[in-house]
């Protein structure tokens, strides 16, 4: 018995020592729920079905995400990443991504420049980040990011904790700065903290949040809405009468190092084709890149649904790239200390 | 002896590397935005001294006092009647019971106070998910065995001929308890105490799931440094002075129950 | 009075348990509570979840190999200990002292130990990392029997012509079963169950079950962590319910009159 004992741990130590591999699939990094569900969805398997490559997900938060990359930076242990177009630029500084080459992304000529974020990262599709509550839960009506601050919200609300620029470039543009002077809204965010009931670090507590009503009122996506709505809350989406919401673009980008960057072109070309950018739209609620796609009637108007990328100026408010990165780390910095405790 | 002491010292040495690199980082200064760190520094822990972490620290203490409290109260009763009873299928019932949740793991055990808290069962009254409150339950729910066993194994060896006698002089069960039992059953209810409060300090899944990002322990604080801010270094310094404060608690009981082992 | 009380409190301790197990058989992904019908497609979900196998095999081979290695190093430091009782306190709370640091310094100190060796990729310092916390419950169970240990019965061995070896495993071996059989399952359990440390130092492709648990607890509103907790519940009270009938755990934590 002590000999087979050995045996099998000599075995189990030996399994241990190699390291763990995934050999032949496509390694994409994603955040969770609905997200990954239609990535996989939409795009993996039509991938899957082309290239005959199996499609792998590694899921977080996007500030989790980020981390796990810089760690394993070199050697990345996924192909390609979605992100956030702004986030995306911290990966960039940290050289985590790989140039994009246009060559191999031949679809690329039917996506609006815009939608082009950088040379590292290509957008997806995009959305809105605006105020998001249940008007079972509370009674009066929000109609402006003013009412927010309203006593009658106090410890109703809830917003990220991993990504504060929404609601610091709210109080900026209420007191008459933007992002980049930022610090002209500190007190009113100040004045903010009574009304928050909760933080969350990913869509899916962001979700429960609402579900359970423990945060009726939140500044969320309007992907996440709409799937709420989807899944039977009633959410209402406002479109705020004193400043917009703040565009959010979803960007792909190809991991520095990674040995499957064919592939990962491949997979970026496939999620711009007119096909699979109606899918997308159709599948998330969300405005495509590629003009060509269409987006169902039903959809039109509907917030957070830009039918094209020249819909994000007029409907809401871009934030410039490079400033949001840059003031993240302070952002986030200032907001744990002075708003989170 | 040293021959057969050697690979369990080499463990204990591979451990302490991990330690010891920890340590280094603490007092190496902190670069934003990458694993390169700077040149020595006391900076990390000079940051600790912020509101911001002194906050945790405090919460932190706080919420641990708390729940050994609670946890004892909720405890004695459970422990007594598995000590006591004369019935095995009780005793196994509550053994089982007990024991069990060890088993399961942190993640389980708090999942389900997800659950539950999160209005799934019932709408409670006040906000129970992610609150300190919340946080309470799932800490004192979680310490719960560990106590009833620890208290059970105290009180079984206290001999019912004490607390038999006492009755017998026309002791009620309230003055039997407070005055036989109770005392007798001490070193269970300070080690227990001890134990409890000690894990609470570094308690990390309980408030990571059931704080919502509002109740932060020095452990969700260590976390969030280290993989989230990328920094290394002030995780570092703060899990170090977690540990200093572990160490320093049990050094102050351990010295307390010496001495009073030795006046008794 | 105090029947009530225990009531209650057995309630408060059980009734959580209740509602995962409920809420596992929920047929959508929206929570309610009575659940509002009977579905298996979160247990289905459960094993078929290619993150969750990958974390299960995970699990084996770390727990497998932790197990390997604590269990023969702590077998032979309890030996020492108990050999050897005037210096042993002192030995004992170097190797017990991995119990009393918080999970989060542990992880951070194998982290940054892992990342600057260079063996994050491999399941090397998850399995080290395993061994260091599971070694104290192996030294300490196995010290327990190996204190009332005779040892004129290895001599006895000895005398009669045995090999210092063959003496350990004929006489001294048996004797400490009870010791061996309860530091394997704490040993099992302790690994198994790890999550702190593990959620520090492990990757998506080395990651053990509890932290790949975590992860989806966080990144998915649905009760598939139901299922699978409802999975580990019913299998540890019977494993202990086991216990109890046939190896008196009652005896282990109790004092028997």
């Amino acid at each position: 018995m002590l000999a087979r004992l050995v045996v099998a741990s000599l075995l189990a130590l030996g399994l241990a020592s190699t390291p763990a591999h995934a050999q032949n699939a496509l390694v994409i990094s994603v955040w969770g729920g609905n997200w990954k569900d239609t990535v996989e969805k939409v795009i993996g398997k039509a991938f899957t079905a082309k290239t005959g490559m199996p499609v792998e997900f590694e899921v977080g938060g996007t500030i989790d995400r980020l981390a796990k990359a810089r760690v394993a930076k070199g050697s990345p242990l996924v192909d390609l990443t979605f992100t956030t177009s702004h986030v995306g630029r911290l990966y960039m500084s940290d050289g985590l991504f790989a140039k994009l080459d246009m060559a191999k992304l031949p679809n690329a000529k039917e996506v609006a420049k815009e939608a082009l974020r950088s040379d590292y990262q290509m957008g997806g599709w995009s959305y809105v980040y605006t105020i998001v509550y249940r008007p079972d839960l509370v009674k009066e009506e929000i109609t402006r990011w003013s009412d927010l601050w309203k006593p009658s919200l106090k410890g109703k609300i809830a917003m990220p904790d991993f990504d504060p620029s929404h609601i610091i470039t709210i109080a900026a543009l209420m007191e008459g700065g933007n992002e980049a002077t930022w610090q002209k809204g500190q007190e009113k965010l100040k004045a903010l903290k009574p009304s928050i009931a909760a933080f969350y670090s990913t869509d899916a507590q962001s979700q429960d949040l609402m579900k359970t009503g423990q945060a009726p009122v939140q500044v969320m996506l309007s992907v996440n809405a709409y799937h709420l709505q989807e899944q039977g809350i009633a959410v209402k989406l406002v479109q705020p009468r004193d400043f917009p919401g703040i565009v959010g673009i979803d960007c792909m980008s190809v991991m520095a190092g990674t040995t499957k960057a064919d592939a990962a072109h491949q997979f970026i070309n496939l999620a711009l084709s007119k096909e699979i950018q109606t899918e997308l739209a159709k599948a998330l609620k969300a405005g495509p890149v590629n003009g060509g796609a269409s987006v169902p009637a039903a959809f039109h108007g509907q917030l957070g649904i830009f039918l094209t990328p020249a819909e994000w100026k007029a409907g809401a408010y871009i934030m410039n790239d490079e400033v949001r990165a840059k003031n993240l780390p302070a952002w986030r910095e200032w907001f744990t200390a002075n708003i989170v405790k | 002896m040293r021959l057969l002491l050697t690979p369990a010292l080499l463990v204990v040495a591979v451990f302490a590397a991990a330690l010891s690199a920890l340590l280094r980082y603490s007092v190496l200064e902190f670069v934003p935005g990458s694993l390169q760190t700077g040149g020595l520094s006391l900076g990390n822990f000079t940051g600790i001294m912020s509101r911001q972490y002194l906050g945790a620290v405090w919460d932190t203490v706080v919420l641990s006092a708390a729940t050994t409290g609670l946890t004892l109260v909720a405890s004695y009763p459970v422990a007594y009647v598995l000590a006591r009873t004369p019935s095995p299928r009780v005793r196994s019932t509550l053994l089982v019971l007990t024991l069990a949740p060890f088993f399961t793991g942190a993640i389980v055990r708090t999942y389900a106070w997800v659950l539950v808290l999160g209005n799934t069962v019932v709408t409670w009254p006040v906000p129970m998910l992610f609150t300190a409150r919340g946080v309470l339950v799932g800490l004192v729910h979680f310490s719960m065995p560990t106590m009833i066993l620890l208290l059970a194994a105290a009180i079984s060896h206290i001999d019912p001929v004490y607390e038999r006698a006492a009755a017998s002089l026309g002791a009620s069960p309230a003055r039997v308890f407070r005055r036989v039992t109770l005392p007798l059953s001490m070193p269970g209810v300070v080690s227990g105490s001890v134990i409890v409060f000690a894990w609470t300090l570094s308690a990390f899944a309980t408030p990571e799931l059931l704080g919502g990002g509002r109740v932060k322990m020095i452990a969700n604080v260590v976390r969030d440094l280290a993989l989230d801010s990328f920094n290394w270094p002030g995780g570092a310094a703060f899990a170090v002075f977690a540990l200093a404060v572990t160490l320093g608690l049990l050094a102050a009981v351990g010295r307390l129950t010496a001495g009073s082992e030795r006046s008794a | 009075m105090l029947r009530l009380a225990v009531l209650l409190l057995v309630a408060f301790m059980t009734l959580p348990t209740l509602v995962v197990i409920a809420v596992s058989f929920n047929p959508t992904a929206i929570l309610s509570f009575p659940p509002s019908g009977l579905s298996w497609r979160w247990y289905v979900n459960v094993i078929t979840y290619p993150q969750f196998q990958r974390a299960m095999w995970n699990s084996l081979v770390v727990t497998l190999g932790a197990v390997a290695v604590a269990m023969p190093a702590g077998t032979a430091a309890a030996l020492a200990l108990a050999r050897a009782p005037r210096g042993a306190s002192l030995w004992a709370t170097l190797l017990l002292s991995p119990l009393v640091v918080p999970g989060v310094a542990a992880g951070l100190g194998f982290l940054i130990l892992g990342a600057a060796l260079g063996l994050l990729r491999s399941r090397a310092v998850l399995i080290a990392a395993h061994v260091a916390l599971v070694l104290p419950f192996v030294v300490r169970s196995v010290w327990v029997s190996a204190r009332n240990l005779d040892p004129t019965l290895e001599r006895a061995a000895a005398s009669l012509g045995a090999t210092p070896w063959r003496a350990f495993q004929r006489v001294t071996l048996p004797l400490l079963r009870p010791g061996l059989l309860a530091a394997l399952l704490f040993a099992v359990i302790v690994s198994l169950n790890e999550f702190v440390v593990s959620l520090f130092i492990s990757t998506r492709l080395t990651e053990i079950l509890p932290v790949a648990m975590f992860t989806y607890v966080v990144n998915y509103t649905d009760p598939t962590i139901a299922a699978l907790s409802t999975l580990f519940i019913v299998g540890t009270v019977v494993a202990v319910w086991l216990a109890d009938r046939f190896l008196d755990l009652g005896g282990v934590f109790l004092h028997h009159r």
